[in-house]
């Protein structure tokens, strides 16, 4: 009996990394090339006219982005841009958890429509906010103004907060799915056994739900930060990282340097970078929330 | 048995399928997508393919990119050696960046297809001596303004009083109005305080004009006319970088004024052709500097009922050295990859011939060509007329603008400049920068 389910174990095993194999031989093909083939890049003098061609320049890409004040400054900018959208993004979508939990699951189709912005294209997103907020076409300044409260969302005081809002109104929906799936997997004995000691309510939200959903939490935050630094489709549709560059990202940066400015070994070098700061900070939240989880 | 047939039958209509496909598409032409100018291109070609095209066994078929980054990604695709098209677009300002993924056609300028176009045509689209593109459309600035407000202004005692006060308290200068053909930048700068409501209550539109603003390089080629007009330029005869002078200076400042003062819509920071469009069609500013191609768009009423027979168009204002404005083409070339070259090249001496490109014209393209091709197919179509005149008379091409560091050059000074008319940065910055980045590319 032991040595039959040892056998049907071995054979899981077996199949598992028939599977495996695949799966790696694709992420070989898909991600492992293009990675390697823009390391090499970014330590060579390759040009458009020749990309195969670029010989051997060491550090000198990389010395040249670092030394460049506007990377800097697009970084800046990434920086405080992803953290104040994770910030909001997480605590909006935790809100509208603990709202709307009870009455999801009675209608758990209501989800689908809450996922709806997510399921619009970033560029889409900023085309469609270029007209309706527009000041002689768009429908939002129009009523605004009518209410006599007329605000120029796109205007150079208020272009920044509202790139976060299109960015917030797009991606809350991540953040409360994957939060609403670790609340829905909450053992229904817990809530039980909480509802005797007499946590209802505010209580039992803080105090149970909420330590049990810390490591589901964590990740999408880290998720959530890495995706908004890497920004690029709505700010680029709407602003074009201007006025100045006060609204370039860093990815708008990276796609400025290498299309228009021709410095393509320094845009591949800023990509290498910026790379390895996403994996570091995306393996320093999964160990963040493993160890805890552990615990 | 039945398998066999059926995989046999299967096979038979996949390769009859792909033969028919190559035999309906001999050769492939990456063009400027929407507008006139798709849609006059596809009648040229329609017609090539059923004379000319017919008689040689070539059949063109027109594929399309979309506008947003349609350099880019023809770029991409040119230098990984694509052959998804054998005609490529080509451009004024970028076709020293694409010249080496393209094959020279100066053997296509044939007598007839020089009769088509005037010599300065063949400049736009000419690269080290090269000729590298049949031009297919022109582009060039207008001033756009309502008639029915300059009038107006022209005649009403109590306007013209107000405009003189508002010169003199906002710009300390004593001026009277103009008519827009008179215009200088002062002028321009004067009428656009003067229609704007939250300065002249009396203003029947809340602003004078739209400037296009956004960190966008083809806005830059809006405003090069102004720093032209002031006798700016990008490089010296030998070559060393000017943007530091008092030419651009003063033309960074006509925007700046204007921004200042509210005189544009306080979004113009985001606007593009399109938006200005917008604001001038709904009736909301007196008068804007656009491209040329707007026209076309302006004059249907449908789309913009609240200007219709309310406007007009003349040259740009002048600075101290004259009239100027940007002036560039757009033109079709071969993919240095093709392997149908010979094809594209009947194909393009086609497209520049009298025939193909009288056709063009009348379908609503704008190509550079003669003036007697343009005035037996223009009437009705005032811009044509003018856009000739004007590029002519007018038109101008910085020097270092046909280089392969143009669009780099032109995507840094809308960083910049930009950063500047919106208080990002000051404008000594914003020139220092722009000097910077140019000396770098252009090593000088």
């Amino acid at each position: 009996m032991a040595g039959q389910t040892v056998g049907v174990r071995a054979k899981e095993q077996a199949e598992a990394r028939y599977f495996l194999v695949a799966l790696c031989a694709f992420l070989a093909l898909m991600l492992g090339f293009p990675a390697v083939a823009n390391l090499w890049y970014s330590f060579s003098n390759f040009t458009f006219h020749d990309l195969t061609g670029g010989s051997f320049v060491g550090l000198a890409n990389y010395q040249k982005a670092i030394s460049n004040p506007n990377l800097w400054a697009a970084f800046g900018f990434s920086l405080k841009f992803a953290a104040i959208c994770m910030t909001i993004e997480v605590v909006a979508g935790l809100l509208l958890v603990f709202i709307l939990h009870p009455l999801l699951l009675k209608r758990p189709w209501l989800t689908g429509i809450l996922m709806l912005p997510m399921m619009v294209s970033p560029a889409l997103m900023g085309v469609m906010y270029r007209l309706i907020l527009n000041e002689f076409t768009g429908v939002i300044p129009a009523y605004l103004a009518l209410a006599g409260y007329p605000i120029n969302f796109l205007g150079r005081n208020n272009v920044y907060m509202t790139v976060i809002g299109i960015e917030v109104l797009q991606w809350t929906p991540f953040a409360f799915l994957i939060m609403l799936t670790a609340r829905q997997g909450l053992a229904g004995e817990l809530e039980e056994a909480a509802a005797v000691d007499g946590a209802t309510g505010f209580r039992f939200n803080t105090l149970v739900v909420l330590p049990v959903m810390i490591p589901t939490i964590i990740i999408v935050a880290f998720i959530r930060f890495i995706d908004s630094f890497r920004v690029f489709d709505h700010i680029y549709v709407l602003t074009g990282g201007g006025p100045g560059n006060r609204t370039t990202s860093l990815s708008i940066y990276i796609y400025k340097l290498f299309f228009n400015q021709n410095f393509l070994g320094e845009a591949v070098a800023v990509s290498i970078m910026l790379l390895v700061a996403s994996l570091t900070l995306l393996f320093a939240g999964l160990r963040l929330a493993i160890r805890r989880n552990g615990r | 048995m039945l398998k066999k047939g059926l995989l046999a039958a299967a096979a038979a209509a996949v390769i009859s399928t792909l033969g028919a496909t190559t035999a309906l598409a001999d050769f492939t032409i990456l063009a400027w997508p929407g507008g006139p100018a798709e849609a006059a291109l596809r009648k040229v070609v329609d017609q090539y393919n059923a004379t000319v095209g017919k008689e040689n066994n070539s059949k063109g078929s027109l594929i399309y990119f979309s506008r947003d980054s349609f350099f880019d990604k023809m770029l991409a695709d040119a230098a990984a050696g694509s052959k998804e098209f054998d005609a490529m677009l080509t451009a004024t300002y970028n076709i020293g960046k694409y010249a080496p993924f393209m094959e020279p056609i100066d053997d296509v300028a044939t007598a007839d297809v020089k009769a088509t176009f005037p010599q300065s045509a063949f400049d736009t689209q000419s690269y080290q001596g090269h000729l590298y593109g049949i031009p297919t459309d022109l582009s060039l600035h207008f001033l756009y303004f309502r008639k029915d407000l300059i009038d107006q202004l022209l005649k009403d005692d109590a306007w013209k009083k107000k405009y003189a006060e508002i010169a003199k308290e906002k710009l300390g200068m004593e001026m009277q109005p103009k008519a827009p053909a008179d215009w200088t930048w002062d002028d321009f700068v004067a009428t656009a305080l003067f229609f704007t409501k939250s300065i002249n209550p009396d203003s029947p539109v809340p602003y004078g004009t739209v400037l296009q603003m956004k960190n966008l390089l083809f806005n830059i080629m809006v405003f090069e006319g102004a720093a032209a007009s002031y006798g700016g330029n990008w490089l010296d005869k030998d070559g060393k970088v000017i943007v530091d002078s008092e030419a651009w200076r003063k033309a960074l400042d006509i925007y700046k004024k204007i921004a200042d003062a509210e005189a544009t819509p306080g979004d113009s920071n985001s606007y593009e052709y399109a938006e200005a469009n917008a604001a001038f069609g709904t009736g909301k500013v007196a008068f804007m500097p656009q491209w040329s191609a707007a026209y076309a768009e302006l004059i249907d009423p449908k789309q913009y009922p609240a200007v219709e027979g309310k406007f007009d168009i003349i040259h740009l204002p002048a600075g101290p050295e004259g009239i100027k404005t940007h002036a560039h083409t757009l033109g079709l070339g071969i993919n240095k990859a093709s392997d149908k070259k010979d094809e594209v090249k009947r194909f393009l001496t086609y497209l520049g011939s009298k025939d193909a490109m009288t056709l063009y014209t009348k379908e609503g393209g704008q190509p550079p060509v003669v003036d007697s091709i343009m005035q037996a197919v223009a009437s009705g179509r005032p811009d044509m007329l003018m856009m000739s005149d004007n590029a002519g008379k007018y038109g101008f091409v910085p020097n270092g603008g046909t280089s392969a560091e143009a669009l780099g050059v032109y995507t840094n000074m809308a960083e910049n400049f930009t950063g500047y008319w919106n208080d990002a940065i000051d404008q000594d910055t914003a020139i220092k920068n722009v000097v910077t980045y140019m000396e770098g590319v252009f090593k000088k």
